[in-house]
């Protein structure tokens, strides 16, 4: 073999590579399809930065059809798994909080301008039963519209109490913390509670309200 | 990619939240500002929006549904089930719920954009009639920068499908935004020069390549649109063009070792020989890992031979004979760990990133012999999405490790509650037997009988003090004795007096008579409410009592069915999980596999060569020999490396490119 069948025979394999990985251009992060054999000396590697250029709206390029029944199989098999946790789930909260003595407090949140939570406590009867410090992210997700199910537990029938502490940055960026009552009478039923958080425009303060979901 | 599952998500979740506060009319291309009515739905939203693992949240949002928590938001629901099935890379629910949802009660704008991500999936799983069925599904116009994205998505399924003229039509008809239009030039470039219209495709590729632009990704586009053109000019055997192309490549890109080789080719294919050592030889001090560079290495010592210095050539094979075999040493050493079977673990443990399902992509390698070679591999789609799957696969594993323990803990628990219920049960059923309320509610019943007679016949001593019941039982005896008695001024004296003393009496009670069936009516009133609750509590009691057999007994029974699912998946799991792991393994021996094999005969390319200079150098002179066809059949007697006259002939056409499909 001399060096020009050599250059051209690469630069057939070059060219090759280089078509396949173009066509990908708009759909692929790295343009490439390693196929050198040893007697094909090929183009084939792409340098690390070929991912960092990639773009971010693409999308990765197609599956082989070898790994497509492999592919099938993984999503009966994760549906399976979705499917039991979710049996999982029903049947502990039936066993743990059965519906007769479920109480469910839930944390809710509008605007947001004036305070930033930060922690939030939660006595019922007392007697402390959630701690919850909040991630930024989880704050956020609260000021989006999300409704926390802080606290899920049982109670028996009856008169009750709950005690909410809200901790956070107030008005002006001061810390600020606030607390918040309701008795409740715990029915035959489950129970909900709903510690709203909303802002007060004309007051410029932030107010804290439980509502007893009926 | 977190930016596309934002959307994704966002699609159909944030629109209902975010919008809550705009009392405006809806635009069309998002769902109706909902407030949430239900509790449970608002809980689903949070997790989605706090970044709970979407496995977690999706479990969460179908238990609600299973509790019918959900009753003013069940479309929304199901609808965020569906693209939390995307986001978790199970197309094939989530087309199936979307084909069931994505009804003409949803709006257009939504139902067409989670056509699209649904399409966009499928087409990187290679379903490409699923993924042109779903775009087809999308009516009128995506907004902003989808609608680019969609058209470009819709020429790559076509070429992935081979249908070139389709694609080629479909593009040539396109405008879009610059970004996208630049992606789609070069897709239309690569399609025309498939088809050998180089004309065209220069005019097109030379438009992406003269782009004026900014940025990583967009500079990275316009080298590869250049380095395209250029390798396709010199399959056209061109080199002139194809050396302005090539030119136009950043040496810091991405590409520039692919266009300094082709650089070297073209001026080779002028014959300036000296020219092509030029970007030859910065190749050569770049990294050994990249193929270009391997190449650098024998097209060097050939150009030097080309040029007559037969010493520098022989120079230059002998380092790279050397570096190959030191190159080659090394990969055989890497083979050889990824066959121990750590490797995907090994990858994995590399990545801090908590996020599952399909937007997840691996980005950095452990910091290990083999990584250096496995870059090829992380741009390898089918290797990317094997990983995902087994990183899928190892999660749900412990996943369902941490609930197997959790049964064993639900049976202790029902074994505790039934041992409590055996103390119980016959306190119970002995306190049941009594039937204690309906006692006490004869009880009260008489006394509301009484009460209504008091007050009827004004037996206003009947509610007086003990006291003043005695007095009253004294007086009316006396009267009854006196009644007998005869008659005489000290009995008629007495008379008197009990008379009298018998109005003050009852003038008291009769007095005090009002407040005291009022009294006694509040605590008839209190013993109600008394009752009640006792009523109430003994309800439940018997509730409870009645559903302590199949309660517990339905409970241990659900407990030992899930434990069996549960094992029979973690058996699957772990089945599927080795077949993965063997196949990822596969694919990285692949690829070391071919950089090995690729070293190996650029070794034995460089040893002839090396052996043809040694050979001539001390051979007696002979004439010229007659310059070899460019295409001639390659001999290993004839490597060429000793430049005849013209050995910097162009190669040989090449043969049509190949289709875009895999």
């Amino acid at each position: 073999m001399n060096l020009n069948t050599l250059a051209s025979r690469w630069l057939i394999t070059t060219m090759l590579l280089l078509l396949a990985g173009a066509s990908m251009a708009a759909d692929t992060p790295a343009a490439t399809a390693p196929a050198g054999t040893s007697d094909t000396p090929s183009t084939t590697a792409v340098p690390a930065d070929a991912n960092a250029a990639a773009s971010a709206n693409s999308a990765a390029p197609a599956q082989s059809e070898g790994t497509r029944s492999l592919d099938e199989d993984l999503q009966g098999l994760k549906k399976d798994v979705v499917d039991l946790n979710r049996d999982l789930f029903v049947l502990e909260e039936e066993l743990l909080y059965p519906a007769n003595t479920q109480v469910a407090v839930f944390v809710s949140m509008d605007v947001g301008d004036f305070f930033a939570l930060d922690s939030l406590t939660l006595k019922i009867d007392n007697k402390e039963v959630q701690n919850y410090l909040y991630t930024p992210r989880e704050t956020a997700a609260l000021i989006k519209g999300g409704v926390q199910r802080l606290f899920v537990g049982n109670l028996k029938s009856g008169q009750h109490e709950l005690v909410a502490f809200f901790s956070g940055k107030g008005p002006n960026d001061r810390d600020y913390k606030r607390g918040a009552t309701i008795k409740f009478e715990k029915g035959v039923g489950a129970k909900y509670l709903e510690l709203k958080i909303t802002d007060r425009a004309r007051r410029q303060q932030p107010e804290f309200e439980i509502r007893d979901w009926e | 990619m977190r930016r596309l599952r934002a959307l994704a998500l966002g699609l159909l979740a944030g629109t209902c939240v975010l919008s809550v506060a705009h009392a405006a009319k809806p635009p069309s291309d998002r769902l109706a500002p909902i407030h949430v009515q239900d509790l449970y739905y608002g809980d689903v939203l949070w997790r989605l929006f706090a970044g709970k693992p979407d496995i977690e949240t999706l479990t969460a949002l179908e238990a609600y549904q299973y509790w019918h928590l959900m009753p003013h938001h069940a479309d929304d629901a199901a609808l965020l089930a569906g693209s939390l099935y995307l986001s978790l890379g199970m197309h094939n629910e989530a087309g199936r719920r979307f084909e069931a949802l994505l009804t003409d009660k949803v709006p257009a704008g939504v139902r067409n954009r989670a056509w699209f991500y649904l399409a966009k999936v499928w087409y990187a799983r290679g379903y490409y009639d699923r993924s042109l069925d779903a775009l087809h599904r999308i009516t009128g116009k995506l907004l902003g920068e989808l609608e680019s994205e969609r058209q470009n998505l819709t020429v790559n399924v076509l070429m992935r499908q081979g249908r070139f003229d389709e694609a080629v039509a479909q593009l040539a008809s396109w405008h879009g935004t610059p970004d996208w239009m630049a992606y789609a030039q070069l897709n239309l470039g690569v399609a025309l020069i498939r088809q050998n219209r180089m004309a065209d495709a220069d005019k097109v590729l030379s438009a992406v390549g003269t782009l004026d632009v900014a940025g990583t990704e967009m500079l990275a586009l316009r080298d590869k649109a250049n380095l395209a053109l250029g390798y396709a000019w010199l399959q056209a055997k061109n080199p002139q063009a194809a050396l302005v192309a090539l030119n136009r490549v950043r040496l810091s890109g991405p590409y520039a070792a692919r266009a300094l080789l082709g650089a070297g080719w073209a001026n080779a294919g002028l014959k300036d020989y000296q020219q092509a050592l030029v970007p030859w030889l910065e190749l050569h001090d770049r990294n050994l890992l990249d193929a270009a560079v391997q190449e650098s290495y024998l097209a060097v010592p050939w150009a030097y031979g080309q040029l007559g210095a037969g010493a520098q050539a022989a120079q230059y094979y002998e380092s790279a004979i050397q570096s190959f075999e030191e190159e080659a040493g090394r990969l055989d050493t890497a083979i050889d760990q990824i066959g121990s079977g750590h490797l995907l673990d090994q990858l994995l443990s590399a990545d801090t990133h908590g996020q599952q399902g399909w937007f997840w992509q691996l980005i950095k390698l452990p910091d290990a012999p083999q990584s250096r070679y496995l870059y090829a591999l992380l741009a390898d789609n089918d290797f990317q999405e094997g990983l995902k799957n087994y990183r899928d696969l190892t999660y749900l594993r412990s996943l369902l490790e941490n609930k197997q323990e959790d049964m064993d803990t639900f049976d202790a628990m029902i074994e505790t509650r039934q041992k409590a219920y055996d103390q119980e049960l016959p306190k119970t059923d002995a306190l049941l037997a009594t039937d204690a309320p309906a006692h006490l509610r004869a009880a009260r019943g008489s006394i509301d009988s009484e009460l209504n007679a008091i007050e009827t016949g004004s037996d206003v001593a009947a509610l007086g003090t003990s006291e003043e019941r005695g007095q009253w039982e004294r007086v009316r005896r006396l009267e009854e004795a006196l009644l007998n008695a005869g008659s005489g001024e000290d009995l008629d004296e007495a008379r008197a007096k009990l008379k009298l003393i018998k109005g003050v009496l009852y003038w008291r009670l009769d007095a005090a008579f009002k407040a005291r069936v009022y009294a006694k009516r509040r605590e008839l009133r209190a013993l109600d409410a008394s009752l009640n609750e006792a009523q109430n509590r003994w309800v439940r009691v018997q509730s409870a009592r009645e559903s302590v057999p199949t309660n517990t007994g339905e409970f241990a029974a659900r407990i030992a069915a899930l434990a069996q699912r549960i094992s029979a998946l973690k058996v699957a799991l772990a089945r599927a999980g080795d077949r993965q792991n063997g196949y990822l393994v596969e694919l990285a021996q692949d690829e070391l596999g071919a950089q090995k094999g690729r070293l190996a005969a650029y070794e034995v390319e460089a040893r002839f060569a090396l052996a043809d200079i040694y050979d001539r150098a001390s051979a007696p002179k002979a004439p010229p020999a007659a310059p070899p066809a460019a295409d001639e059949e390659a001999t290993p007697e004839s490597p060429g490396a000793e430049p005849p006259t013209d050995q910097g002939a162009m190669p040989a056409p090449a043969p049509p490119p190949p289709s875009a499909t895999p």
